[in-house]
């Protein structure tokens, strides 16, 4: 055992925390909120989640709010408000742990920080976005480099540590895992049998987390309260991909071949952020502080992890359905790439 | 007189003290000064009787890792000896060492001359000398540590300079120890070295560098910038001047090479040596420049695919994404690399280049291929 592991710090086992968590009711995070109560649940811990809106908008007729049932059956209490009313959404309710899995900005964070504070919550939990790192020549993005000053999620890990003496901000890029709201893997595996275009050189780094370690990370903070408190967690996965390497995965898992079309978005007038789903440039952040402060090691492993993300992509019958591709087709045509029919 | 060194885990700061102390919203590297290795890692606090005298042999040791390592060993009270076949001169003194260290290390530092290729020599020269502990420097093939092994029944260590060019290519990136190799690799040979290694039971410890940049680099990875920025010529990059690579100084390559002395945790191991950050092929240019002090470069991209260079290397990294992660020697020996990039790169240039020394003439043929055929095409 390395003498060098924090873990040592807090090696105690978990005693058992009362742990609230706000959710955004759309988007990549959401998912996060639910695997999240589902480990907590599985590890003894009490879990009340709160969904921003209405229980019977549409949006949660989307996964993973249309699975909640897999929470309320394993004992977690899932409510539906506005995050400004928070105090009254749970009825006087305390807890030892917030996450908030929902703000952006400060003016959508800061009442619930402020309400977490008043009621005696001790640990503030947030997830923020490694978006807000500053763009660099030396990658990866580390814990402590340069973020964006004018960045939203800035605002808020700043008053979180101004109002709380434990607190811990999760840094997270892109995710796959079942129960997703946004589309990752999927754009991929609809374009079997079409060419993939992909902006730029493909060389483009990017990290594609499995959700399981966002959450055994996020779990391991709220075990281990004193190591986690006052750091900065990148919640990404321990490995990198090339946006050209994503689709030759992608690929492989559904077991087909695949053509890959670079294009400059600007030349094919193209928006390339409508376009295609990963930034067009080098995004990459390491979890470097969760294995050293939490001792957490990344499970995701692409190659498995897709496979099986195609299957249930199968599954659901989305592999049959038909679909429009107006935007691939303007930048094939514009470089007068042949598609199959 | 040995000094027995019990050990003991390093300890570490209280967090929220560190913490407390750094703002985390203005870029201050939140894990750094918990690292620091002067505040962490007391002298010889890893080792286990590393304080004790070794009888040291280091296979090369007067050209560039060896000229840093041999110091260091022989400060720390070492015997320390270079098998080399003189070629370089046995010492020089270093741009930057004060005459009195120079003259303490030149009369401590022994030398065995020979030609590693004659196995025989090497066997029965090893043999009647007797070593603690073996560096290998410069080995790049299995057979040219066979007579090392026969020579030395009783090593306590053999440390390895192998390579992170033996990792498979892969999408997905770092290269981690545990990753896959390649049997096909051009450095198979420290491949099938590490093998030897672990089948021939000693106490082996191999270190994997990336590119390896400093003073005296007699490979011309920053000379090649250097060069070109002096010049005032552009910097010809392939293809899309995004690809990512990674430089460890010299120096820290140096350190690490101690740290697995005697290190009970380094045995049998393999850990990558290298900077923390990666770096893009464009912003390598952008950090020379910096080091150097010359005004931000002007970068012309093109396609390889479109020249004939002949035997000449256009540029000087693998046209690819090539880096590894240094997490393992981080957790396991606590190494924390001294320099960053630019920091790093400024050293080289202060005490090499900017000296007005580098090993190779500037060569701007492929240059000028590539600078004809871009600015025919504009004009």
């Amino acid at each position: 055992m390395s003498c060098l592991r924090w873990i040592s710090y807090g090696a105690a086992a978990a005693d058992k925390k009362k742990v609230f968590i706000l959710n955004t009711n759309s988007g990549g995070h959401a998912v996060i909120g639910f695997y999240f109560a589902k480990e907590l649940l599985g590890s003894g811990h009490e879990v009340t989640i709160m969904t921003v809106g209405d229980e019977g908008s549409d949006k949660m007729k989307k996964p993973p709010f249309n699975r909640f049932s897999e929470i309320t059956s394993a004992g977690g209490k899932t409510v539906w408000g506005d995050p400004a009313d928070v105090g009254n959404v749970v009825a006087g309710a305390t807890f030892d742990v917030v996450l908030d899995n929902n703000g952006k900005d400060l003016d959508t964070v800061r009442p619930v920080i402020d309400w977490a504070k008043s009621s005696g919550v001790k640990h503030f939990l947030f997830i923020s976005s490694a978006g807000i790192y500053k763009p660099t020549d030396e990658p990866p993005h580390v814990e402590g480099d340069v973020v964006k000053a004018d960045a939203g999620h800035v605002g808020v890990e700043k008053y979180i540590a101004e109002v709380f003496g434990s607190w811990a901000v999760f840094r997270p890029q892109y995710m796959i895992g079942s129960g997703n709201n946004k589309d990752c893997e999927e754009w991929f595996f609809d374009h079997k049998n079409r060419p993939v275009p992909i902006p730029g050189s493909g060389m483009q780094l990017t990290n594609i987390a499995h959700v399981r370690d966002l959450s055994s990370m996020l779990t391991l903070a709220v075990e281990k309260p004193e190591a986690a408190s006052c750091n900065i967690f990148n919640c990404v996965s321990n490995r990198t991909v090339t946006l050209d390497g994503m689709a030759r995965l992608c690929a492989e898992a559904a077991g087909l071949p695949v053509e890959i079309v670079h294009y400059d978005p600007k030349a094919v007038g193209a928006d390339a952020k409508k376009a295609f789903p990963f930034r067009n440039m080098h995004f990459y952040a390491e979890p470097r502080a969760p294995k050293d402060r939490l001792g957490w090691e990344g499970t995701t492993n692409l190659q498995d992890d897709l496979k099986e993300r195609f299957k249930e992509y199968v599954k659901i019958g989305r592999d049959k359905k038909p679909m429009q591709f107006e935007i691939d087709d303007k930048i094939l045509e514009a470089l007068k790439v042949p598609v199959a029919v | 007189m040995a000094k027995l060194v019990v050990l003991q885990p390093t300890k570490q700061p209280p967090i929220s003290l560190l913490s407390s102390s750094l703002s985390h919203f203005n870029g201050t590297k939140l894990c750094q000064i918990q690292y620091k290795r002067k505040v962490c890692q007391p002298k010889g606090a890893l080792h286990v009787a590393a304080s004790s005298t070794k009888k040291i042999l280091i296979m090369g040791g007067t050209r560039f890792i060896g000229v840093f390592l041999s110091r260091l060993l022989v400060k720390e009270g070492h015997q320390v000896t270079l098998f080399t076949r003189g070629k370089a001169p046995v010492t020089q003194q270093l741009p930057g060492e004060s005459d009195s260290d120079y003259s303490d290390f030149k009369s401590k530092i022994l030398h065995l001359k020979g030609d590693r290729q004659d196995f025989e020599f090497v066997k029965s020269s090893l043999s009647a000398e007797g070593f603690d502990v073996v560096y290998d420097i410069n080995g790049r093939e299995a057979v040219e540590v066979e007579p090392i092994l026969d020579a030395l029944p009783n090593l306590e260590q053999f440390i390895y300079c192998s390579s992170a060019g033996v990792y498979l290519k892969s999408d997905i990136l770092p290269h981690c120890e545990v990753d896959a190799v390649d049997p096909k690799s051009r450095h198979k040979g420290k491949l099938n070295t590490e093998s030897l290694l672990e089948k021939s039971g000693v106490n082996w410890t191999s270190l994997r560098p990336v590119y390896i940049y400093g003073p005296l680099n007699y490979n011309p990875v920053e000379e090649w910038f250097f060069h070109r920025l002096k010049a005032g010529r552009p910097i010809p990059i392939p293809n899309s001047g995004v690809q990512i690579t990674q430089l460890g100084h010299v120096k820290d390559l140096a350190t690490a090479f101690v740290r697995v002395l005697g290190n009970e945790k380094a045995s049998k191991q393999v850990f990558n040596i290298s900077g923390e950050k990666y770096v893009t092929f464009d912003g390598l240019a952008k950090a020379c420049a910096k080091a150097g002090g010359f005004p931000e470069p002007e970068i012309v991209h093109y396609n390889p695919k479109e020249f004939d260079f002949g035997k000449k290397k256009a540029f000087p990294f693998r046209d690819q994404h090539f880096f590894a992660s240094v997490e393992k020697a981080k957790h396991v020996l606590g190494l924390k690399p001294e320099f960053d990039l630019v920091e790093g790169l400024t050293d080289s240039y202060n005490l090499d280049f900017g000296r007005g020394t580098y090993r190779k003439e500037a060569d701007f043929s492929t240059d000028d291929m590539i600078l004809n055929k871009t600015f025919a095409l504009q004009s």
